[in-house]
């Protein structure tokens, strides 16, 4: 008989509650587990790590809903830009990044004579290989003290094959920034005819320094490339823009993508730059308090960076290679870019993210073995 | 990363409507033979033909039972009022323990289902419950106005 009952109480099924208590158990163990896993921190990309402020999606999302099978505009994008750097709309590239007006700059400037630019080292990652794409030969200039570039330096390294200086200001990695009087002296040190490509990708984080790309009002061999992927969180949308002195318009055009920037980005670009200021000065005071926070967390022990701007620090340690700074982060899942990127072997560039990342780095940083 | 995909729905709408997961059991259960199977339904009809006689008993001869009960007790007792209570606390009495009769067949009834080789989510109580009433009113309805006809002071025989 029992036998015969135990054939259909297999069939009966289980209760709700006693599903849900075998879920609610997997879930806890789930959660249980991910306590003990360690997430990846990924400190290696310059882009910002939050999403763009929600209007430019919308003015992005926005712009995609209207008449995309027509042609692009950029004149009203142009006097948007412009009118933040108080110069000519006709002064103002719109490009896909400031990685490719940059190449487009070198290919413009560099075609057919080649001869060498100069650059402040470490610079940029990707300029060496742009100058050489464009039949140049670049040369690296160290920086100053400080981290940022120096003017004196550049100007030195110009020799009559120069054709350009390559700079940035906050300088990728260090951080390190260079104010207008160091580039008007720059500009009067080197011969003439030389032009100076001030790459300005991390400049919304700089108020100290002023606006640069304003000088070109008054220096005429000076080009400014902005970005929209370090403060404005828009590396996706490939958005930034090129200011130039007057009378270059034809060099400008050179700059210019062929059939302009896609809808999307000139309306993402144009939200951004009409309402900085409703959303760059909390990423400008997040990136500065992580500078801040990482500097006293590693006050008095072996690690150092250069005192700059911006979400990138430029890491060395007195007992340490970068690789082996990199390869310590890397066992606790934490990764930065080796020094090695720029030739540099004592360095690490770390990309700074929220409080909870820094305090986990310089958690890291601390079981450093001497 | 950033969470501003308009196709991530952070959970809403995915997955399926309540009430419509699959039978769950203990263990996968071991089923018998086709013979056994076929036993089981057979099993299951009847005890579905028991739990609608179970059913219908509650809209007529349990009420008549316990009017008859009443009957005698004003009878014995010559107190209306003792007659009534005993007749609807009678009712409720035996309505709940069928209920928990019917309810405990019903059971037997899906296990019987599953056993025979059907998903039987549901049981048929509540649709047994409302169509023997609905039956009942029916063919009370019917007797009353049909077969017995109108008051006889409407339509004196």
């Amino acid at each position: 008989m029992r036998r015969f009952l135990d054939y259909y109480r297999q069939f009966e099924a289980l209760a709700p509650e006693e599903v849900s208590r075998e879920l609610r158990e997997r879930r806890d163990e789930q959660r249980a587990r991910a306590v003990t896993e360690q997430p990846v921190l990924d400190l290696a990309s310059p882009a910002w790590h939050e999403p763009p402020h929600a209007e430019i999606v919308n003015a992005a999302t926005f712009a995609l809903r209207r008449a995309v099978n027509a042609y692009t505009d950029a004149g009203d994008l142009a006097g948007t830009l412009a009118a933040r750097h108080g110069v000519e709309p006709g002064r103002v590239v719109a490009g896909h990044g400031a990685g490719e007006l940059l190449r487009a700059a070198c290919q413009a400037i560099l075609a057919g004579a080649g001869g060498e630019v100069p650059i402040a080292w470490p610079g940029w990652g990707h300029l060496p290989r742009l100058v050489g794409e464009a039949g140049g030969r670049p040369v690296g200039v160290p920086l100053g003290r400080d981290g940022a570039a120096d003017p004196a330096s550049l100007a030195a390294a110009a020799g009559p094959r120069t054709r350009a200086v390559a700079l940035a200001s906050p300088n990728d990695p260090t951080g390190g920034t260079v104010d207008a009087a160091a580039i008007r002296r720059l500009a009067r040190e080197l011969p003439a005819g030389t032009w100076i490509l001030l790459d300005a990708a991390l400049a919304d984080f700089d108020t100290a320094g002023g606006d640069l790309a304003a000088l070109t009002s008054e220096l005429d061999r000076l080009l400014v490339f902005r970005s929209f992927s370090k403060a404005h969180a828009m590396a996706g949308f490939r958005a930034g823009y090129a200011v130039g002195p007057l009378g270059e318009q034809e060099l400008l055009a050179r700059l210019a993508p062929t059939l302009g920037v896609s809808a999307p980005a000139q309306a993402g670009m144009a939200w951004a730059t009409a309402n900085v200021a409703r959303h760059l000065p909390r990423r400008r005071a997040l990136a500065a308090a992580q500078r801040e926070r990482l500097a006293a967390a590693l006050a008095g022990s072996q690690l150092a960076f250069p005192a700059g701007t911006g979400p990138l620090v430029w890491l060395s340690s007195a007992a340490h290679t970068g690789a082996e700074l990199a390869a310590h982060l890397a066992a606790r899942r934490i990764f930065v870019t080796p020094g090695s990127a720029w030739g540099d072997d004592r360095h690490v560039r770390v990309a700074l993210r929220g409080a909870e990342a820094t305090d986990r780095l310089a958690a890291a940083l601390r079981d450093l073995p001497d | 990363m950033p969470r501003n995909d308009p196709t991530d729905t952070g959970g809403l709408f995915i997955g399926r409507r309540p009430g419509t997961a699959p039978l769950r059991y203990r263990a996968a259960p071991e089923r018998a033979g086709e013979r056994r199977r076929r036993a089981d339904a057979a099993l299951a009809a009847l005890v579905l033909a028991l739990e609608t006689l179970v059913c219908l008993s509650l809209w007529g001869p349990q009420p008549v039972a316990w009017l008859w009960i009443g009957s005698q007790v004003d009878y014995r007792t010559g107190s209306i009022s003792l007659a009534l209570l005993v007749t609807f606390a009678g009712m409720l009495a035996t309505l709940m323990l069928t209920l928990a009769l019917a309810a405990r067949m019903d059971r037997a009834w899906r296990i019987l289902r599953r056993a025979a080789g059907h998903e039987q989510q549901q049981g048929s109580l509540s649709r047994i419950f409302a169509v023997t009433a609905i039956v009942v009113l029916v063919a009370f309805s019917f007797w009353f106005a049909i077969i017995e006809g109108p008051a006889p002071s409407l339509a004196p025989r």
